[in-house]
C-alpha cells in the first residue's frame, strides 16, 4: 500500500476528531481528517443533549472530569472568536423527595470540594423562581450558573473547517478497512485510496474498538448506549430558561429537560444498551417515557407541539471512564469511550492528545500565524445576513427565506454548498443551515431545499468534468 | 428602509387571501398590499394537480392550480400590488408589517387593515411520535411530495405508503398517477376512512390501493432512504415495503406570525379568535381561511376570504370600529370549536363569516339549536354526524338582534359507538 504521506492522521470526524484535527492545525505538520461517513458530526456527536457541562456531573477525579473541565474552560474562550454561541442559561439539579435531597446535599458537598464552587444548594423557592412552570413537589437543588447551552451541529463543524482552512486534509467517505505498519508508518485502507501516516489517532468514537481492532490493539469494547430525545416547539420556550436536571444516580444521569440555542425545549435522553453501534432509532416505548417524564417535570410541555424526535448513541465502553491510550512505540494513540461528553470535553481532550503525541510521536513547532474562521451563528433570535442592510442589499438572496420555520435564506442555503467543507447530503445541509429542521419539517420549504442540493449537485458533477 | 403603504394588507395569497384581496377591492379598498413568502401565488391548491377545488367560493369544480388562477385573475392589477417571496417577519401593532423579499429588501408596511391568510400545514411525522429510524430521505407530508412533483425534484422509488385517510391522502393517489408512482398502501388510525365514503370508494376503484383501517405505524425501516414500514392492526404486525412514507392531513393552523404578535390563539381550534367579522384581539388584525382552524375545503376558505376581505375594508375606510363588546358564543360540550368564537353587534351592516362548526365525537340524532338570551333563533336536525366534517349552523338571525348571551346547543345527542 502507498499513498501521500502524512505527519499524522486522525480517524473519526467527530466533534473530537475535528478538535484534534483543529489542535494539530496549529502546527508544522502534514494532518489529515478521514471520516467514514459522508460529512463530519454524523456519528455519536449529532445526537445529544447540546449543554457545555462543567465537568461537575463526571466523576470527580477522574480524567473525564478534568478533561471536560478543561474543554469547557477553553470552549468559553475561543467559542465566541469561532462564531459560536454560548447561552449560560444555568442547570438546576431538582430533588422531588427527601431522599433525593439528601443525595442532592451530599453531591452538592462533593463537588463544591472538588473545585466547582460556583455550584449552590437553593431552596424549594429559589427553584420556582427560576421555573415557575415546574411541576409541584420540588423540595430543593443545586443551582449551577456556569452550565451552558451550545450549538452541537455548528461546534464540530467550526472545528472541522477551522483545521481544513488552516492546512488540515479532509477526506470523507473513506472508512478505514485496514491498517498496518511497515515499520516507518501505518498505511491505512480506505474505499478512496490508502493513507500514509506516522502517527494515527483513532477517535472512531462508536467504531472505536473496530478501529483499534484494525491495528492489532483490543483494550476496550465500545457498548452503543442508545439515548432518545423529543424536540418542543418553539412556543415552549417560554417555559423553560435553565437546564433542568434529576438528581444522578451512579449508573444513569436521568432524563433532563433543556433549552435549545435553536429556541426549543429538548427532553431526554433515555439510556439503554445496544449492540448494534448503528440502531438509530426512536422507539414507542422511549418517546412514552420521554412524554411521561416531561409531563413529571413540567406539564405544560405537552400542550406543545413536537418538532423533532431523534435518538444519538453514546460511544460508552465496559468501564464508565474516557479510555484514552498513547502507544509511543506502535505510533497509535487511541480516543475512546467519550461516553457522552464529547462536545463538553473535545477541546480539553484535544490538547491532552496533542500532549501526547508531543511527547516523542510529533515534532511541536508551532506556527507563527493561523487564519481565523467563522461559521454563522445559528443562534435563535441571534444575528442573521438579512438583519444587515448593506448585505442585503449587496446580495438579495440574503432576503429569500426558503426555511419559514427557521428563517433559513437562500442565501445562506447557497453560503453552506459553498463551504471548503461542503454539507454532503440532505441531513447535513440541515445541520449546517438548520433548514428543514423546523416544525413543519419540510412541509414548506423541503422541496425548494433539496431542489437546491439537487442543482448543488448537478454544478459540482459539471465542474468535477 | 422600503416603506409602503396601503388601505389593506394580506398576508398569505391562498384561496382566503386572494378572494380577501377581491373582496377588500369591491367593498372600496383603494390600495391593497398582498405578500406570499413562496415564489409564485395560489396557496396550497397551486400544486394539487386534480380536481375537486372552489366549489362554494364559484360553484365550479377545478383543479387546484385551475382554482388559483381563476382567483388571480379576478384581481385588479390596478388596485392590488402581489408581492411573492416576501416574507412577513414580524406584525405590531398599528397595524405594521415588517417584510423580508430580494425585491423589496427590508420593508415596513403600513394600512389600516391587515388580513392574516397564512393556512395550514400538516403535522409530520415528528409531531406525530411514529416510532423507528428517520432516513434521510422518503419520509414525507402531502405538501412536501406534491411541491415536489411540481417542482421537478427527484422522489425517490416508486412505492408509496400513506399514512392518513382525509380527503388530502386520495390527493397522493392522484399525485402519484401524475408522478409515476403507485401508493401501496393507506393507513388510518380510525376504523374508517376518514373522507367521505364516495372520494374513498372512487379511489380506491381508481387505484386499486390496500386499505389498513384501525391500524399504526410502529416502525420505519431504511438507511439512507425509506425501505418499509411496519404496521400494527389489531395486535398483528406486518411490514410492507415501500420508497417513501407520506404522511397525509393532520392539518394544523400556520399560526407563528400571530403567536409572535401576542394575538388571542383558540385552544380547540389553534387559531386566531375572531368575531363574526373575522377581527382578532389586536386592532386592524383580521384573520381568515383555514389559518382559523384545520381544516375546511378550499372554496370554504376563499368564502372566508371574501367576507373578512370587505370587512378590512370597511374598517380602513373607517365604516366599522373594532369589536365593541364581542360576546363569546357558548358552545355545547359536544362540540369541538365554532368558528367564528365571538359575535360582535357592531358590524356595521357587513357581512358575517360563515360558521365553522364541528362536533368532538361522532353523534346520532342530533338538534342544533342557536339561542340569543335564552330565545331560540334557529335549529337543524340531523340524523348522523361524523366529528370530522362541518355542521350546519345558521348565526345570520344574530345580525338583527342585540347584545345579549348567544349559546349553540345540543340536543338529543348520543354517540354512535352508544347507539
Amino acid at each position: 500500500m502507498t499513498g501521500e504521506r502524512y505527519d499524522v492522521a486522525i480517524i473519526g470526524a467527530g466533534v473530537v476528531g475535528c478538535a484534534i484535527a483543529r489542535e494539530f492545525s496549529r502546527y508544522r505538520l502534514r494532518a489529515i481528517l478521514i471520516e467514514a461517513l459522508s460529512d463530519l458530526g454524523g456519528g455519536a456527536s449529532k445526537g445529544n443533549s447540546a449543554i457545555l457541562s462543567t465537568g461537575s456531573d463526571t466523576p470527580i477525579g477522574s480524567l473525564e472530569c478534568r478533561l471536560v473541565t478543561r474543554g469547557h474552560e477553553r470552549y468559553r474562550a475561543e467559542a465566541p472568536g469561532l462564531g459560536l454561541p454560548i447561552l449560560s442559561v444555568g442547570s438546576l439539579t431538582v430533588a422531588w423527595n427527601e431522599a433525593e435531597a439528601a443525595a442532592l446535599a451530599r453531591m452538592h458537598a462533593e463537588i463544591a470540594s472538588a473545585g466547582f464552587r460556583s455550584a449552590e444548594l437553593v431552596d424549594r423557592e429559589a427553584v420556582y423562581r427560576r421555573v415557575p412552570a415546574l411541576a409541584p413537589g420540588a423540595v430543593a437543588a443545586v443551582w449551577e450558573p456556569e452550565e451552558a447551552i451550545v450549538d452541537p451541529f455548528s461546534t464540530p463543524y467550526a472545528y472541522a473547517l477551522d483545521a481544513v482552512v488552516n492546512g488540515v486534509a479532509f477526506r470523507a467517505s473513506s472508512p478505514v478497512t485496514a491498517a498496518l505498519h511497515d515499520g516507518e508508518a501505518w498505511h491505512l485502507a480506505t474505499p478512496q485510496g490508502p493513507v500514509a501516516a506516522g502517527l494515527v489517532v483513532n477517535c472512531g468514537g462508536l467504531w472505536g474498538d473496530r478501529v483499534d481492532a484494525l491495528a492489532g490493539f483490543a483494550d476496550f469494547t465500545i457498548r452503543p448506549r442508545r439515548g432518545e430525545f423529543l424536540v418542543f416547539d418553539k412556543s415552549a420556550r417560554q417555559l423553560l430558561d435553565v437546564v433542568l436536571k434529576p438528581v444522578p444516580t451512579p449508573q444513569y444521569r436521568g432524563v433532563l429537560a433543556a433549552p435549545t440555542v435553536f429556541g426549543n425545549v429538548l427532553v431526554g435522553p433515555t439510556a439503554e444498551d445496544v449492540d448494534d453501534p448503528d440502531d438509530w432509532r426512536v422507539t414507542g416505548a422511549g418517546l412514552d417515557r420521554l412524554r411521561r417524564a416531561a409531563r413529571a417535570m413540567l406539564p405544560a410541555l405537552l400542550e406543545h407541539e413536537v418538532t423533532a424526535t431523534y435518538c444519538g448513541l453514546r460511544p460508552a465502553s465496559e468501564r464508565p471512564e474516557y479510555r484514552i491510550v498513547a502507544r509511543p512505540d506502535r505510533r497509535w494513540i487511541t480516543v475512546g469511550g467519550i461516553r457522552s461528553t464529547g462536545l463538553s470535553g473535545a477541546l480539553g481532550i484535544a490538547e491532552h492528545v496533542a500532549g501526547l503525541a508531543f511527547d516523542g510521536m510529533l515534532p511541536a513547532e508551532r506556527k507563527a500565524e493561523t487564519i481565523p474562521v467563522r461559521v454563522p451563528s445559528l443562534l435563535e433570535g441571534g444575528a442573521r445576513p438579512w438583519m444587515d442592510a448593506a448585505r442585503l442589499a449587496a446580495d438579495p438572496a440574503y432576503g429569500e427565506i426558503v426555511c419559514h420555520c427557521e428563517g433559513v435564506s437562500l442565501g445562506e442555503i447557497r453560503d453552506a454548498l459553498a463551504s471548503p467543507l461542503p454539507p454532503r447530503s440532505l441531513k447535513a445541509l440541515r445541520r449546517r443551515t438548520r433548514a428543514m429542521f423546523g416544525r413543519c419539517q419540510g412541509f414548506f420549504c423541503g422541496a425548494r431545499v433539496l431542489a437546491e442540493l439537487e442543482r448543488h449537485a448537478r454544478r459540482a458533477g459539471r465542474a468535477a468534468q | 428602509m422600503t416603506v409602503l403603504e396601503a388601505d389593506c394588507a394580506v398576508v398569505g395569497a391562498g384561496p382566503a387571501g386572494l378572494a380577501a384581496a377581491r373582496a377588500a377591492v369591491a367593498a372600496g379598498a383603494r390600495s391593497v398590499l398582498v405578500f406570499d413568502r413562496d415564489d409564485a401565488p395560489g396557496g396550497l391548491p397551486r400544486f394539487c394537480r386534480h380536481p375537486g377545488f372552489g366549489w362554494e367560493y364559484s360553484r365550479r369544480l377545478e383543479t387546484g392550480p385551475s382554482f388559483a388562477r381563476r382567483l388571480l385573475g379576478d384581481l385588479d392589477p390596478a388596485r392590488v400590488a402581489l408581492h411573492c417571496g416576501a416574507t412577513v417577519m414580524s406584525l405590531q401593532p398599528g397595524p405594521c408589517l415588517e417584510v423580508l423579499s430580494p425585491a423589496l429588501g427590508l420593508a415596513t408596511v403600513r394600512c389600516r387593515g391587515v388580513v392574516l391568510a397564512t393556512g395550514i400545514r400538516e403535522r409530520p411525522r415528528a409531531a406525530r411520535l411514529v416510532p423507528g429510524r428517520r432516513p434521510e430521505r422518503g419520509i414525507l407530508t402531502t405538501g412536501q411530495l406534491q411541491q415536489m412533483v411540481a417542482r421537478g425534484v427527484t422522489v425517490p422509488g416508486s412505492r408509496l405508503a400513506v399514512v392518513g385517510s382525509e380527503h388530502v391522502a386520495f390527493s397522493v393517489l392522484l399525485t402519484a398517477r401524475h408522478s409515476g408512482h403507485r401508493v401501496v398502501a393507506m393507513i388510518e388510525a380510525e376504523e374508517r376512512p376518514m373522507s367521505y365514503a364516495a372520494v374513498a370508494a372512487l379511489a380506491r376503484a381508481l387505484a386499486g390501493v390496500p386499505t389498513h383501517l384501525a391500524a399504526r405505524v410502529v416502525d420505519i425501516a431504511g438507511g439512507g432512504c425509506v425501505e418499509a414500514v411496519e404496521i400494527e392492526q389489531a395486535g398483528r404486525r406486518r411490514t410492507i415495503a415501500c420508497d417513501a412514507v407520506v404522511f397525509a392531513g393532520d392539518f394544523v393552523p400556520d399560526v407563528p406570525l400571530a403567536r409572535a404578535a401576542s394575538l388571542a390563539i383558540g385552544r380547540a381550534t389553534q387559531g386566531p379568535e375572531v368575531d363574526q367579522l373575522g377581527r382578532t384581539s389586536l386592532a386592524g388584525v383580521f384573520a381568515a381561511g383555514n389559518v382559523l382552524r384545520a381544516v375546511e375545503s378550499s372554496g370554504f376558505a376563499a368564502i372566508e376570504g371574501a367576507r373578512v376581505g370587505a370587512a378590512a375594508a370597511a374598517y380602513a375606510a373607517g365604516r366599522i370600529g373594532w369589536r365593541d363588546g364581542a360576546t363569546p358564543i357558548a358552545l355545547a360540550p359536544q362540540f369541538a370549536y365554532l368558528v367564528p368564537q365571538l359575535w360582535a353587534f357592531d358590524d356595521g351592516g357587513v357581512a358575517a363569516l360563515p360558521a365553522s362548526l364541528r362536533a368532538g365525537q361522532d353523534l346520532a340524532a342530533a338538534r342544533i339549536g342557536l339561542r340569543h338570551d335564552g330565545s331560540l333563533l334557529w335549529q337543524g336536525r340531523k340524523r348522523r354526524l361524523l366529528r370530522h366534517r362541518r355542521l350546519r349552523v345558521d348565526l345570520g338571525e344574530l345580525a338583527r338582534r342585540g347584545p345579549g348571551a348567544i349559546a349553540v346547543e345540543a340536543g338529543s345527542w348520543r354517540a354512535i359507538s352508544e347507539g
